[in-house]
């Protein structure tokens, strides 16, 4: 049993290097796209708010796996046709994306007026006030909300299975196809996934300490 | 130095504001000239503190016009009404320093590091001078030996002095002192106001508004008494202040503060 794991364990390994580039992906670009659309909901023209705010209801409001299908499987209708990788990581970026402008504005929010006023007053510019007096305040309440939601698109990026990818959850169902093995390589999964989200959530806490500079 | 050293430094011209159906403000005017300390007293609601964030456009006009060293302050133009963009508001409003009545430190930065801020980014000076800056006007807040603590680990009356520390280091035209010790305990009020005798001594302009009376009286060129959104009364202070006064509703006002104050 743990032989046909070691037999496998290349392979595995081949899967996992996916997971983790998927997820690496997804996180980047949803973080770019969601604090750029965030600030667009915040501090943007009316319009602009309001499509964020259409946008990131949407989104939130279909499950992940719909959201996957359809851009996969839907948007060819309407001429755009993704790899089955790309489509994959485009739904999830969507997906993470809408979280992530939600994360931002309640960061954002959480800063009291004051402080804005008080950086317009000794004259820093609105880019100069975002980043540094909002941002740097604002990022310690980001985090928390944000390192879950990694640790969510880790997991979610098992879904990418769906779509025929080899990521490490269908390397795992392989295996399993050929050896019969489903409990001992299921644990296995288990626990690399977690092993993944464990060492991100303790570094979370860290950064947390680092940036806990008010008492409250 | 402008083109006439007599001509007012802050000059408010007809400035009215209205939040919806309220007029906070109705066609307010009044001059403060370099040097001159001028102090707004008031009830609540009477439109001071609004006033006072018109001057360096926090708060947007209506109609009327502000001028600070003869620039029209928000506007291109009073007439057009046509708003400054974002960098040249910004530039305006580094020529007004403001205190404002809760402090509004920035907690993530040291008490240096909240004056070095303005002087780094704004006024482009390198890390070390704007360092020397920021102690040097520490020192003269009596805080030297706090330039490392955040603002966390300061009293409110250390607060609010590196408050005012963060906006005359920025060498402001005017000096605007929104209620600055309304937010402390009475024992700490004293050390923040003798921070701003000085700088009055100094020479710093200021445009205050104030409920300490008696700091008002001692310290002030001027006193403008507002009611409901207008100037009501304007004066030196022993006329405003003084024993006989006319104004009856300036005379309601003192006698309903010093029935709570005594």
């Amino acid at each position: 049993m743990l032989g046909q794991i070691l037999y496998a364990l290349p392979f595995l390994a081949e899967g996992f290097a996916l997971t983790l580039w998927v997820s690496l992906l997804v996180v980047v670009l949803s973080l770019i796209a969601g604090v750029l659309m965030g600030v667009g909901l915040v501090y943007g023209p009316v319009p602009l708010r309001w499509a964020v705010r259409i946008f990131s209801d949407t989104i939130r409001g279909i499950p992940i796996l719909v959201l996957i299908f359809f851009v996969y499987y839907g948007l060819p209708a309407v001429g755009v046709h993704l790899q089955s990788f790309w489509a994959a990581v485009l739904a999830l970026t969507l997906f993470k994306t809408a979280q992530v402008v939600e994360y931002l504005r309640g960061a954002v929010a959480s800063i009291p007026k004051g402080q804005s006023e008080a950086a317009m007053a000794i004259g820093l510019t609105f880019r100069q006030r975002l980043a540094y007096v909002i941002f740097p305040q604002a990022f310690r309440r980001f985090l928390p909300p944000w390192i879950n939601g990694v640790t969510d698109a880790v997991k979610g990026s098992a879904l990418v299975s769906l779509l025929g990818i080899t990521d490490l959850m269908q390397a795992i169902n392989q295996v399993i196809g050929r050896t019969y093995e489903a409990m001992p390589l299921y644990i296995f999964g288990a626990l690399v996934y977690f092993a993944v989200n464990y060492a991100l959530s303790l570094a979370s806490r860290r950064l947390e300490r680092r940036f806990s500079f008010i008492r409250e | 130095m402008s083109a006439n050293a007599n001509a007012a430094l802050l000059d408010v011209r007809d400035v009215s504001k209205a939040f919806g159906a309220v007029e906070v403000l109705r066609a307010v005017s009044l001059e403060v000239k370099r040097g001159e300390v001028v102090s707004v007293i008031g009830p609540s609601g009477s439109g001071k503190t609004t006033l006072l964030r018109c001057v360096n456009f926090l708060e947007s006009y209506d109609s009327g016009s502000i001028r600070i060293d003869g620039r029209e302050v928000g506007y291109r133009e009073a007439a057009t009404r046509q708003r400054r963009s974002e960098r040249d508001l910004a530039a305006m409003r580094a020529e007004t320093g403001m205190v404002f009545q809760s402090f509004n430190l920035f907690p993530h930065l040291t008490a240096a590091g909240n004056i070095m801020l303005g002087l780094r980014k704004v006024r482009g000076k390198s890390d070390a001078e704007a360092r020397q800056i920021a102690e040097h006007w520490l020192g003269r807040v009596g805080l030297a030996h706090k330039a490392d603590s955040l603002p966390a680990e300061l009293s409110g009356g250390q607060q609010q002095r590196v408050g005012i520390a963060r906006a005359v280091a920025m060498e402001p035209k005017i000096l605007l002192l929104d209620e600055i010790t309304s937010a402390l305990d009475p024992e700490l009020v004293g050390e923040v106001l003798e921070v701003v005798r000085r700088l009055a001594e100094d020479g710093m302009t200021m445009l205050m508004v104030t409920h300490e009376m008696a700091f008002a009286r001692d310290a002030s060129s001027r006193i403008v008494f507002m009611a409901d959104g207008s100037v009501s009364a304007a004066g030196p202070p022993a006329e405003i202040l003084g024993a006989e006064i006319e104004n009856e509703r300036l005379r309601n006002f003192l006698a309903r503060f010093r029935a709570s104050h005594f």
